[in-house]
């Protein structure tokens, strides 16, 4: 049955594959959460200015995942009903007993840090709406109307505050997925201390690069001019964390061929014979070479912004593929090497099985639609759409 | 501080405080008891069903003396009897449950003695090309005192 | 006096709050007192055990009993590739490869497909769960559903394990399966029932040759201490630290 996928010796309890590609979809997602929150924060945070428009889109785009984040988890453990357990009784020296408090602690970051940079249109909508709508913002207001400058102060305050902490929860939310892996010495392809931060790195790309494509989807469903000043800002910042992760990533490789340890054959097998096309070809020419090079050209080219716009899209298309299949690369192919480092085994994932591909794409359409409702009771809209009136107020100002 | 913002914080506690006693509910009794785990697992780990009762049940009492005298003075005395005759312990319980009979196979008995490069030089194998024809080892050879001795 | 309904509000919140949280400790500090330094279980105390494992390679005959026996004493599926404990052949052929297999866990013997004449050296090498010391396999479980106990047996509690396979992901020995019928994780128990019982796991039982040895390390007169003080003993894969408990005589450089 498994004869032809296996290559050499295996031990025989190997011959499973255990972790699917939903257990590839959790780090994806949690990247993307991650993601998209630091770049909320480069507003929030930092003061950029540019990011303004899409930074309360973003921690929407954050919520969303997050709230998905736990589902291809439970999809897959043996006893779904008893994975509470991580929250009653978490062995602290496993990295992964640390997901049910670092994922609820973010979950009430990201939050309350909404409902704080909201609150000013929920409260507005409570007093302006009637029937269920009236009673849906009441509650989301907590029954507290005072929008007043002194308390809309207090928010900010806060908000900011929120902010500061949620840059490290964020770190710490896919840092740990990081260490999850890096922390197996059974396995030589996971085992390295920069496992978490090479998932943080390419996190931020993956995040950065859905909150492009969301923004100018949304723009364009709504047919409303894009700010491309916000677009490149984003560019840019894509540009930069993709050169950090692509040093990261060939770090760790060199780094393995030049100690060469005795896995070093089978690693070497991995990459030529297993994960060439995905490793090769997906996550590094197409995830990160190609974006890298277009979002270069993109700071040559001047005043050609539908065309920038196209190169940006295609390059964040890429990355988000790219991202993809770095997990990939690391989950499936830390499986498909054996441990007896004398071997190798093959993942076929199938499509109807309760771990396969149909629940993978229904887990992934999920936080759109999430997204689709969360931005219909609190949109944000008017970030992105006031902007080029607030410019041209400015503008009048000045003259 | 704000009231709205005490509203927040007046629900985080509250879920908080609904954490804390749903856990004290859920959380087995005697978890943490001598590790971080269940201690009454151990418990239940001990517990579990024996299936081999091991060949001196076999002789002991008046049930199997004559055979079991013939088989420990043989050559096969370190091969037990469950080995071909399958776990027993239900049988010493309750002699109606009868184990499964002997697998008396050539393959069976070649399982240990079919001459195999990676054996042992020293252990007693035969080439099953050459030995005994096709027939059943036991034909030449009684399971329980195989050779002479 | 007059209490204003706030006031009411306010104070009777407090008390219900207060009650909740204390009787919430309470509980909790008085369970854990009951549970005692005891050992579970009478008749055996498992304070004055230490169980330890020799494999003698030498011996090994690859019949396979031992993986059979195992199966049918912990009722490990059969039709699954799951083994709790099993034997791997290692031919080194005349021009240098390495040939490794177990076909079946070897419980169904090991077929000769290579000529004689083209092997150089050739034998095997039965596994089996080492019940390491610092197990990486508890090390990782995120909930505690699998522990050493204090006589040296690494266990899984069926009961609170909720099948993530961490476990099977950290074992460096591929000692761990995911049993599809309890939907957790599965290992050898070292026969944690019958061993408990002064009986031997069923794998040293069943080996017709002496090539698997148990006994108590805490016992200096026990067999394999005697093995442990006289004989050339290696481990499975010291580098990593796990500090196995299954000692082996006669492990060559080519066991993986």
């Amino acid at each position: 049955m498994t004869e032809g996928l296996i290559w050499g010796f295996v031990y025989p309890n190997e011959v499973e594959i255990q972790w699917s590609v939903l257990i590839v979809l959790y780090p994806y997602i949690t990247g993307l959460v991650a993601g998209a929150f630091i770049a909320s924060s480069l507003y929030h945070v930092f003061g950029k200015e540019e990011i303004r428009p899409v930074a309360r889109f973003a921690l929407l785009t954050a919520l969303s995942f997050l709230l998905v984040a736990t589902m291809p988890l439970l999809t897959h453990l043996g006893h779904p009903e008893r994975g509470i357990e991580i929250m009653f009784t978490p062995h602290l020296t496993s990295a992964m007993s640390g997901f049910g408090y670092i994922y609820s602690f973010y979950l009430v970051i990201v939050a309350v840090e909404i409902w704080l940079s909201f609150r000013e249109d929920i409260v507005k909508m409570a007093l302006n709406s009637s029937g269920w709508r009236e009673l849906l913002y009441s509650g989301l207001a907590l029954f507290s109307y005072d929008i007043s400058e002194k308390a809309l102060h207090e928010d900010e305050k806060l908000a900011k505050k929120l902010a500061i902490i949620g840059i490290p929860s964020a770190a710490f939310l896919h840092g740990y997925v990081g260490f999850i892996f890096g922390g197996i010495k059974a396995n030589p392809w996971w085992s390295t201390p920069l496992m978490p931060i090479i998932f943080l790195m390419s996190a931020i790309v993956s995040g950065i690069a859905l909150l492009i494509l969301l923004y100018i989807a949304s723009m364009k469903l709504r047919k409303h001019p894009i700010d491309h000043k916000c677009l490149e800002s984003l560019a840019h910042y894509l540009w930069v964390f993709l050169i950090l992760d692509v040093a990261l990533e060939l770090l760790e490789i060199v780094s393995m061929k030049y100690e060469s340890l005795e896995e070093i054959d089978i690693i070497n097998r991995l990459l030529s014979e297993k994960i060439a096309f995905t490793f090769y070809g997906v996550q590094l020419t197409l995830g990160i070479l190609i974006p890298f090079v277009l979002l270069l050209v993109i700071g040559l080219l001047k005043n050609r912004d539908t065309l920038k716009m196209i190169l940006i899209s295609i390059s964040s298309v890429c990355v988000l593929i790219g991202v993809f299949a770095m997990r990939w690369n690391v989950v499936i192919g830390g499986q498909e090497i054996s441990k007896s480092l004398s071997g190798t085994l093959t993942y076929v994932p199938v499509f109807f099985h309760p771990e396969g591909v149909l629940p993978a794409l229904v887990i992934m359409t999920l936080p759109f639609i999430i997204l689709l409702v969360v931005t219909y009771i609190l949109p944000p809209w008017k970030d992105m759409e006031e902007e080029t009136t607030q410019m041209g107020s400015i503008l009048k100002k000045k003259s | 501080m704000q009231p709205h913002l005490k509203r927040v914080i007046i629900l985080l506690v509250i879920a908080l405080i609904a954490f804390i006693f749903i856990r004290s509910l859920i959380v087995p009794d005697s978890f943490g008891q001598y590790g971080w785990y269940r201690g009454e697992s151990v418990i239940d780990n001990r517990n579990l069903q024996v299936g081999y009762a091991g060949s001196s049940s076999c002789g002991e009492e008046n049930c199997h003396k004559t055979i079991y005298s013939i088989w420990v003075g043989s050559r096969h005395k370190a091969v037990n009897c469950e080995i071909c005759h399958g776990p027993s312990n239900d049988h010493v319980n309750n002699v109606r449950i009868m184990p499964e009979p002997a697998n008396e196979s050539r393959e069976y008995c070649g399982l240990c003695h079919f001459e195999r490069a990676a054996r042992p030089a020293n252990f007693p194998q035969i080439d099953p090309e050459t030995h005994g024809e096709n027939l059943r080892c036991a034909y030449c050879h009684n399971p329980h005192k195989p050779w002479f001795v | 006096m007059k209490i204003s309904r706030r006031e009411f509000a306010k104070t009777g919140f407090r008390v219900i709050i207060g009650a909740a949280v204390s009787s919430t400790i309470i509980e909790s500090i008085v369970t854990n007192s009951i549970a005692a330094e005891v050992s579970p279980g009478g008749g055996y105390d498992w304070k004055e055990h230490l169980w330890g494992y020799v494999v003698d390679t030498r011996k090994c005959i690859g019949c396979g009993r031992c993986a059979n026996a195992c199966k049918l004493e912990n009722h490990v599926p059969f039709d699954e590739p799951v083994y709790r404990t099993w034997v791997e052949r290692y031919r080194v052929l005349k021009d240098g490869e390495v040939k490794i297999d177990s076909p079946n866990g070897s419980i169904n013997g090991f077929e000769d497909d290579i000529p004689a004449e083209e092997i150089k050296k050739a034998f095997y090498v039965p596994k089996i769960c080492n019940h390491c010391e610092i197990a990486p396999c508890v090390q990782v479980c995120p909930v505690g559903a699998t522990y050493e106990t204090e006589d040296g047996v690494v266990l899984v509690d069926y009961d609170y394990c909720i099948g993530c396979r961490y476990c099977i992901q950290g074992c460096p020995y591929g000692a761990r399966y995911f049993n599809t019928e309890k939907r957790t994780a599965d290992k050898c128990t070292w026969c944690y029932h019958r061993i408990t019982k002064g009986l031997l796991p069923a794998c040293v039982q069943a080996c017709p040759v002496g090539a698997r040895i148990f006994g108590d390390l805490k016992d200096p007169e026990s067999e394999v201490n005697k093995i442990l003080d006289k004989e050339r003993i290696n481990v499975l894969k010291p580098d990593l630290g796990t500090k196995p408990k299954v000692y082996y005589v006669g492990l060559d450089r080519e066991v993986r």
